[in-house]
């Protein structure tokens, strides 16, 4: 023990010295485990939040009431059961607003008295519930502060809304599973809503009796269903969970290249101090054993520091995960994180076990080397050159496995494991493209040119201790340039796509008082209405995931111009035929890519008259849908659904200057201002959502290439350690500032631009799986590739930013040592 | 305490040929005995001492260090010896530039836990190391840093020193106040001490002197 303890203060003296390796070592650890960790607390956070997705306002739902033709449930028929003492029943209202400013508000209302929990919590707000206020005029808006931000919304503020009305005053407090939801009494969010009745009627736990009483006091009407939601939730959300975690786990093995490179240059300084104690009789089981004891504690501060920068990290990334996700799914996260010790433990695990894999080849490469090892450059050189070698033998082994396993590919873990094998294959491979590059120049130079063999030369002693940031680089930029080339393709087809499926000037609301028949009936209408697309939907359960159909006008024109990802021949004719004998239906293509649905094939669907089979006859796209849809004839739906509720209306002006009359018009036909949208308002809020959606992969994106950015710095500045001596025996042989710098920088700007080069083909690689495999496995939208120079330029500009930066960093080092370096060049004479 | 029973060991050349450095070596040193080992710039000397410590090993021979043989010793035997029984100085000092002076000489001691407070101010006062212990090895000069690696391998009294040219960093002056306060504290501390040289007159403070030529070990008589 006497021997580890002292070997242990031998060792970890080092970095008393050498402050910045124990930064930069930290640094790469708390880097990689932050955003690791980041991702695992909002992850946990929100599967947490989907575990109580059964619960409103803190109740446990395990029932709704709902109307069957989803029109909601009347007061009087909630007000019936409450009499029949049902007390586990308590009302819901959900709806959005429409603020002045055209910005959504959810909103979520409830009868605090029927709420069957024991009292009303207020988690941010350290006044008590006061339920008289939150009942009675001017009544209160709970606004979740995250929510509050977003909107602009002050302590005591109405908001106005674009109908003209205001909401109560605002409080910044929040009730639990309330989520990104305004929460309001019952009274005032139906006055705002336009409604009369309530969304539904949540249940709590029953006992079999009970629940058949409740059943058979139902009115017909009402119908008494499980609440799923926190399994739709968890089944709907799961891969783009899988997707946060595979960005983090990507930026984690970024950060773990800088670990390696830090751990491997710790090492080597210490190379002369590993001697000694090994010369004094220090044991390699000692000494080994000391190192494992550093790794401990450095994975316990890393972990630590980590994890705190994560929590921060999720904190500020919650509010835009939490209204992608209620966007796409119409999920709810609380506001405040749910910290789990699951978490913390893996993110430990992971640092822990990230950091052996950084230390244990270094090590061995050091432990296993003579104790007075012949430590020559050309020894050094041509150990180099072996590990290069079998990098690229691994490399070369990966990417054939790769190869092989593409094909056998069907899962969204294994699409990621192919992605990183690629990722891996690439790094691995870096080194020998670098050495090469260093052998073309040798090969271009002229040879009797002295500054061009000692640039070559210099080039080929900085290769060892560059090429790790060398990949680390390659990771980020390649991961960069796909996620962005993703991303890009994917706006625009989203674009593409909502010009084509949103069309129409108008939609009208479902939900709304607006008769169409009453519209048509206006002689005035035939002046500006050039077409009308009335839609009907029903949502349904097909093999244990929902299902939505959608009843459409099959001569409308935004029916007239669907495009197929895949169909029958005349598909589109036979499809708006309705056919009585065979139901055609066009299917979103999730059922094809998610549920395995062919062209042709018959999908057995539940109607009140028993299942029927409709047929596909064609896929089309539908980005953000995480459903399944089918789109049918409204006259097929009505067939077999007669009770399929309104989804909205659509109305195509003869011209734009007719809108101001095409609003009156509505108004007349009984729609109240707020009922209908814009075509450009669906399209911008569309639009925002994809950009919000996207908007944490490329925070997560920049950071990683901030990560590679540390990694190059750390290079660089070992590169100036480990060389001061010999920079101050070139300023002693008259070798000047421009002359050094030269011969230092060239080699790093020509592989900053050879890794920038070889990231573009990765790059479009990486996007096309992430495209063609990924993006379809997990969400089942498909979408052509679409190659832009755009953001490979800005990256080789950031990355050139980055290296000056880091030179200049060096330089001012540098500036500060070498006086001492040569006074010591000096004494040493 | 120290036997040598003809050791050779050879180097192999970039043309793949091996070359001898030392044929069938045979030596003895007993305890508290001094000898110098001459030689030529490649004549194998530093080998042989490395061979002693255990840093590399022979081709054929055997090795004894206090009757026990060091030729079938695993690593961590090896350490062991090291550690408590043979203590080396270099000519490039091998300090650990992280730590203090003061720690610097300790370190042995403590590891082999053989730390004598009264014998270290001793050895302190006579290598005029007093005021120098809480400094770092890069604040001192090459003849200060020689003396702390002397005083390391002194303070915990190992049974044999090896120094491989222990002044081949100084000056003429230093060198020799180093090899008086080497070769007299060695004596001190009872130890023997088998030093690698190519200078008779470090040589001279020595007990015996030994010429390494081709391979061959031969007895020198060194005039002082």
């Amino acid at each position: 023990m006497k021997g580890l303890g002292l070997s242990l203060k031998a060792l970890l003296s080092h970095y008393w010295c050498y402050p910045w390796q124990a930064l930069f070592l930290i640094a790469g650890l708390c880097a990689g485990v932050a955003l690791w960790s980041a991702v695992q607390i909002i992850n946990g956070h929100a599967r947490a939040s989907y575990e109580q997705g059964n619960q409103v306002l803190g109740a446990q739902a395990y029932y709704w009431i709902r109307a069957k033709d989803e029109t909601g449930v009347s007061t009087a028929d909630y007000a019936q059961l409450r009499r029949q003492g049902f007390r586990e029943v308590y009302p819901v209202v959900q709806g959005v607003l429409l603020s002045a400013k055209q910005q959504a508000i959810p909103i979520i209302a409830t009868d605090p008295i029927a709420l069957p929990v024991q009292a009303i919590q207020t988690n941010t707000s350290a006044t008590e519930f006061n339920g008289l206020a939150f009942m009675q005029a001017p009544y209160q808006a709970w606004f979740p502060p995250s929510l509050a931000r977003e909107l602009g919304v002050q302590v005591n503020e109405r908001l106005l809304l674009k109908d003209g009305q205001t909401m109560p005053p605002a409080l910044l407090q929040t009730q639990t599973q309330q989520g990104r939801q305004v929460l309001l009494d019952i009274a005032p969010a139906l006055s705002l809503l336009k409604r009369d009745k309530l969304s539904y009627l949540a249940v709590t736990q029953l006992s079999e009796p009970e629940k058949t009483r409740l059943q058979q006091s139902l009115p017909a009407h009402l119908s008494l269903v499980e609440n799923r939601q926190s399994v739709d939730l968890s089944q709907l959300t799961q891969s783009l969970h899988t997707q946060l975690s595979a960005m983090s786990l990507l930026s984690f093995a970024v950060g773990l290249f800088i670990v390696f490179n830090a751990v491997r240059f710790s090492l080597w300084y210490r190379r002369p101090t590993l001697r000694t104690l090994r010369l004094m009789g220090v044991s390699v089981s000692t000494l080994s054993l000391a190192i494992a004891v550093e790794t401990l504690v450095w994975s316990l501060v890393g972990s630590g520091l980590g994890l705190a920068l994560g929590y921060l990290l999720s904190q500020s990334l919650l509010p835009t995960v939490s209204s992608s996700l209620q966007s796409l799914y119409g999920a709810n996260l609380g506001s405040d994180i749910i910290f789990q010790t699951r978490t913390l433990l893996w993110a430990w695990l992971l640092t822990l076990g990230g950091l052996i894999l950084a230390l244990a080849l270094p090590l061995w490469q050091q432990l296993r080397l003579p104790v007075l090892p012949s430590n020559t450059l050309s020894t050094h050189w041509r150990s180099d050159q072996r590990t290069r070698k079998r990098l690229l033998i691994a490399a070369s082994v990966l990417a054939l496995l790769a190869i092989f396993i593409y094909p056998l590919i069907h899962q969204l873990i294994q699409g990621f494991i192919l992605l990183g094998m690629v990722l891996l294959a690439a790094a691995w491979a870096l080194p020998a493209l670098l050495a090469s590059s260093l052998k073309l120049l040798e090969y271009l130079l002229p040879p009797d040119s002295f500054k061009a063999r000692w640039l070559i030369r210099d080039g080929w002693a900085q290769l060892p201790a560059l090429r790790t940031a060398m990949m680390a680089l390659l990771l980020a930029l390649t991961a960069n340039l796909g996620v962005e080339m993703l991303v890009g393709s994917f706006r625009t087809a989203l674009s593409t796509w909502l010009e084509q499926r949103i069309a129409a000037d108008f939609y009208v609301q479902g939900s709304s008082q607006f008769k169409l028949q009453t519209l048509l009936d206006d002689p005035n209408t035939a002046d500006w209405l050039a077409a009308v697309n009335e839609r009907t939907q029903i949502s349904l359960r097909w093999q244990e995931h929902p299902l939505l159909l959608r009843g459409v006008n099959p001569s409308a024109p935004d029916s007239q111009t669907i495009s197929f990802t895949q169909a029958l021949p005349d598909a589109l004719k036979t499809w708006q035929a309705a056919d009585s004998q065979q139901q055609w239906v066009l299917a979103n293509e999730q059922l094809h890519y998610l549920a395995g649905v062919k062209l042709g094939d018959s999908l057995a669907l539940e109607t009140p008259q028993g299942p029927v089979a409709f047929q596909v006859i064609g896929f089309v796209h539908d980005y953000g849908n995480p459903y399944y849809q089918l789109f049918l004839p409204n006259s097929l739906l009505k067939r077999y659904w007669p009770h399929a509720e309104p989804w909205n209306t659509s109305l195509w002006l003869k011209d734009q200057r007719f809108a101001a009359q095409a609003e009156q018009a509505l108004l007349k036909a009984g729609a109240k201002a707020g009922d209908w949208v814009e075509q450009k308002t669906i399209k911008s809020l569309s639009l925002s959502i994809f950009d919000r959606t996207f908007a944490m992969t490329a925070a997560m994106n920049s950071l990683t290439l901030w990560v590679a950015s540390i990694a190059l710095l750390a290079a660089l500045m070992a590169i100036l350690q480990e060389r001061l001596p010999e920079f101050a025996q070139w300023r002693a042989l008259g070798v000047n500032r421009l002359e050094q710098w030269l011969v230092m920088s060239t080699p790093l700007f020509i592989w900053a631009g050879i890794t920038w080069l070889a990231a573009l083909p990765l790059g479009a690689l990486l996007s096309w799986i992430l495209i063609h495999k990924l993006n379809v496995m997990a969400f089942g939208w498909s979408m052509p590739l679409l190659w832009s120079m755009t953001p490979a330029w800005h990256l080789a500009l950031l990355t050139l930013g980055v290296i000056l930066f880091t030179l200049v960093l060096v330089a001012w080092q540098l500036r500060r040592k070498l006086p001492q370096a040569l006074a010591q060049l000096g004494a040493q004479a | 305490m120290l036997q040598l029973i003809k050791v050779s060991k050879a180097f192999p050349q970039p043309d793949g040929q091996l070359t001898p450095i030392l044929a069938g070596i045979d030596f003895q040193l007993n305890a508290g005995q001094s000898a110098a080992l001459l030689g030529a710039s490649g004549s194998g000397k530093s080998t042989l001492l490395h061979l002693i410590a255990g840093l590399d090993t022979p081709d054929s021979g055997e090795i004894v260090v206090r009757d026990q043989s060091i030729m079938t010793l695993s690593e961590a035997k090896l350490a062991e010896l090291r550690r408590h029984t043979i203590s080396l100085v270099f000519q490039q000092f091998y300090l650990i530039s992280t730590l203090k002076v003061v720690d610097n000489i300790r370190f042995q001691a403590q590891l082999s836990q053989r730390y004598d407070p009264a014998w270290e101010k001793q050895l302190v006062d006579r290598l005029g190391l007093g005021d120098q212990l809480q400094k770092y090895p890069h604040q001192l000069s090459g003849g200060q840093q020689q003396r702390v690696a002397i005083a390391r391998a002194l303070l915990h009294k190992p049974a044999l020193v090896l120094a491989d040219e222990p002044t081949g960093n100084l000056d003429e002056h230093s060198s020799e106040q180093v090899m008086a306060l080497l070769s007299e504290l060695v004596k001190q501390a009872g130890s023997a001490l088998l030093m690698v040289t190519h200078s008779r007159q470090m040589a001279s403070y020595l007990d015996q002197a030994y010429w390494l030529k081709a391979g061959s070990l031969h007895s020198e008589v060194i005039d002082t």
